[in-house]
């Protein structure tokens, strides 16, 4: 890997659950031991690159905003030149930068960051946008490297059971990691800055080979000998 | 020719990854400044798009069909010694994208990069000349950036689906993206005429399609609309095929259209780069 070549980390998820606050929490928590940088993919504004950078937590020339032509979707997945220019710039101008976290602007369940842009990607779900959710599934919440289940000190307002939430996410992803997280719980914080120093490890070792959440759905076949195949292409 | 047919519509094509979905032509800016009458004039949209055809968009056909030229011939063209100190606001060697520019990025290093078994360095100044002449075209600081932005990531793109571009350009350039379409073309086959073709059919589609994320509009319309703008793109076609001077690269500009773009890149609420 070349010297100014970081762990690029996604983070998607559905409009309003968390992304640039888990993004302000990474930075505040991690700045002191990574060298980090952002991009971010606002939709309409440059709101989140504001928030990150009026939060202090980041030298604000290490937050670039990408436009994304009201296609938030297509500049993480169909074509992701703009972000991937954005990225080797700032990978070059603050050379050699350990983590490079991009922010898809919010978007549905189905957006996932595409393997040429990202390393591993994060999905953030929120208690408020219904305890059902993880339960409907989808590429981000199945298959991303990490599933963050967000703002969980809201759950008793919003009568959702964080728990069963979390179990609902652990059925759907066969094993791979579900975070419940709030940024007033100290122990989950924790839990986070964790992964990403574990996942940042794996990836400057060459030891993370990066997967494509979706998006491909169980579809069907029909065999040689006529019989009706389903399945869903391993990833 | 099939082959060169295919790859002009795979340039024209929206889907191609070269970033065309952050882009409306200026067009984003024009509604802020009233174009369409918050959708009560929709039909300005298409006298936009045609105004862009028989300015903006006709230099940049003009400068396409040149650099073209250049590469097929392998003769670089006289620069205008005259002009020399005054002739190219934002050279390149002069304006880099951002204050941190990588110099190996430019298009000065074409000399230095070209290849011992090429056309030798003497092409690459020719198609600096010709990037010259472009950017002596545009007067906006902010439209140069953003069409060397686009040259980048399609330059980016051809560079692998046409390994060829790699002899003419360096890797990453940010090079006016006429030019990279230019040599796109010679390397590929496209003639003149399908070159201007692509240039400008692309700019009224990027114009017509980004009406329906900016304003009320009924995307069947839309397409009536660039399909009324046909005569006008062939009508540029047949004036900008047949150039093969730098000197005769006409100088249309539209004062506005750098005036909005100045406006849209301080913009907090944007939805397209440019």
């Amino acid at each position: 890997m070349p010297e100014t070549r970081s762990f690029r980390l996604g983070v998607a998820g559905p409009v309003g659950t968390g992304k640039s606050s888990l993004i302000a929490t990474i930075c505040r928590e991690l700045a002191d031991e990574l060298r980090l940088g952002v991009i971010t993919n606002d939709i309409y504004t440059d709101e989140d690159a504001r928030l990150l950078r009026s939060a202090g937590v980041l030298d604000p020339d290490r937050i670039r905003a990408v436009e994304t032509g009201a296609c938030p979707h297509t500049a993480i997945r169909d074509d992701v030149t703009p972000n991937l220019i954005a990225v080797e710039d700032l990978e070059r101008d603050f050379a050699p930068l350990d983590v490079v976290l991009v922010e898809s602007g919010g978007d549905n369940l189905t957006a996932t960051f595409s393997p040429a842009l990202v390393d591993a990607q994060i999905f953030v779900l929120d208690v408020a946008g219904g305890g059902d959710v993880a339960r409907k599934g989808g590429p981000g919440i199945a298959r991303a490297d990490l599933l963050v289940v967000n703002k969980t000190d809201l759950a008793p307002y919003v009568e959702v059971d964080v728990d069963r939430m979390v179990k609902d996410a652990e059925a759907a992803r066969d094993g791979k990691p579900v975070l419940a997280l709030s940024r007033k719980d100290p122990a989950s914080v924790a839990k986070l800055k964790e992964w990403v120093r574990h996942m940042t490890a794996q990836v400057s070792t060459g030891d993370h080979t990066p997967v494509d959440p979706g998006p491909m759905a169980p579809h069907s076949h029909v065999g040689e000998d006529g019989s009706v195949i389903t399945h869903v292409h391993t990833h | 020719m099939g082959t060169a047919e295919l790859v002009a519509l795979m340039l024209a094509d929206g889907r191609l990854p070269t970033g065309g979905h952050t882009q409306s032509a200026g067009l984003e800016p024009a509604v802020r400044a009233g174009l369409g009458a918050d959708g009560k004039q929709l039909h300005e949209v298409q006298t936009y798009a045609r105004d862009r055809l028989r300015t903006v968009t006709r230099v940049d056909a003009a400068v396409a069909v040149v650099a073209r030229h250049v590469i097929l011939t392998g003769r670089p063209p006289e620069p205008p010694p005259s002009r020399v100190d005054w002739s190219a606001p934002g050279s390149p060697s002069r304006e880099p994208w951002s204050p941190n520019h990588n110099p190996n990025s430019r298009l000065d290093a074409t000399a230095e990069q070209a290849k011992p078994g090429g056309l030798g360095s003497g092409l690459g100044s020719g198609l600096e000349v010709v990037e010259r002449a472009w950017a002596a075209r545009v007067s906006s600081q902010v439209v140069r950036e953003a069409v060397r932005r686009q040259g980048r990531l399609l330059l980016r793109l051809a560079g692998r689906v046409w390994p060829g571009v790699g002899e003419y350009l360096p890797p990453d350039g940010e090079i006016a993206r006429p030019i990279v379409l230019g040599v796109v073309a010679a390397v590929t086959g496209l003639s003149a005429e399908q070159l201007a073709r692509v240039v400008a059919y692309d700019d009224a589609q990027t114009v017509v399609s980004a009406s329906l994320k900016l304003l009320p509009v009924d995307p069947a319309e839309a397409a009536t609309w660039l399909a009324a703008l046909h005569d006008d793109i062939e009508k540029l076609v047949a004036d900008v095929a047949p150039l093969t001077d730098v000197d005769k690269i006409p100088a249309n500009a539209a004062p506005l259209i750098d005036i909005h773009a100045q406006n849209h890149v301080t913009e907090r609420m944007r939805l397209f780069h440019a």
